[in-house]
């Protein structure tokens, strides 16, 4: 293992327990962002540098900040709240999640790989006769539930309107129906 | 292949963050954080089996998008109705 490798999973490693243990929901936010820079360079490293950027401008770029704006809208950046039901369930779950870590690890002891597969690069020359020939089928199922995804947030964020607050031929329409 | 201990590691803090958190919010940025250690292992996998394993992680970051604006959309929607997303105030189903 080289030094970068070394030192690239130790930041991996590092992001990720802050992103489960900070108790500001914005610096656990902001830990993602950072796990998923050093997963985009770890991604250009194992030679899918065209995932790599799709993971910097989806992930670091979209999905984290959709999950700031929600935090600053909503909580104020608490991010512990309520009780705890089970008294000391923390190192319960550091117990489960090491048994996980462990049957994980377990699977992967056992097998014998030969990265030997050339990637050229990962570059999009290389996925895309990929995508568009065997995953045809694939890209277009997933392009139909990006659609729905969209029209369901669009549907489930609408303020349902009090009957008052209508305007009075629309309050006609909502009382015919 | 270090690469593959690390993605198991990740996602067994992933399901550390899901298992203690008591915040809706929070503990789906912990089911993220797995959704990309499935992601590293497909990526290091893809470079012993071949392309396919890129594309595939390509299609799970497109449905982890759309899980986002759906998970989100529900957070929102649940923190009006009760103005708290805990998640033991959620435990029924019922309005």
């Amino acid at each position: 293992m080289s030094p970068w490798e070394a030192l690239a999973l130790l930041l991996l490693l590092a992001t990720g327990l802050l992103v489960v243990t900070l108790r500001n929901a914005i610096h656990a936010a902001l830990a993602l962002i950072a796990n998923f820079l050093v997963l985009a360079g770890v991604y250009v490293a194992l030679d899918a540098r065209f995932l790599g950027f799709i993971q910097i401008i989806v992930y670091a770029g979209a999905i984290v900040v959709l999950f700031l704006f929600v935090i600053m809208l909503l909580f104020a950046a608490q991010g512990e709240v309520g009780f705890d039901p089970l008294v000391r369930s923390k190192p319960l779950a550091a117990l489960l999640s090491l048994g996980v870590a462990g049957v994980l690890l377990s699977g992967l002891l056992g097998l014998k790989l030969a990265f030997s597969q050339d990637l050229q690069g990962g570059l999009p020359q290389a996925l895309g006769p990929l995508l568009y020939g065997d995953w045809l089928l694939v890209l277009l199922a997933v392009g139909f539930l990006l659609m729905a995804a969209t029209v369901v947030a669009v549907a489930l964020v609408q303020p349902s309107r009090p009957l008052d607050a209508l305007r009075p031929e629309e309050r006609k329409e909502e009382v015919l129906r | 292949m270090s690469y593959l201990f690390a993605s198991a590691l990740l996602f067994a803090l992933g399901v550390y963050g899901v298992l203690t958190r008591r915040t809706a919010i929070l503990v789906f940025l912990s089911i993220e954080l797995m959704l990309n250690a499935a992601n590293l292992s497909l990526i290091g996998f893809a470079r012993a089996h071949g392309l396919e394993g890129q594309v595939a992680a390509l299609m799970v970051i497109a449905i982890a998008a759309a899980e986002v604006a759906v998970g989100l959309g529900l957070i929102v929607a649940i923190f009006r109705h009760r103005e708290s997303t805990a998640v033991d105030d959620l435990s029924e189903l019922r309005g």
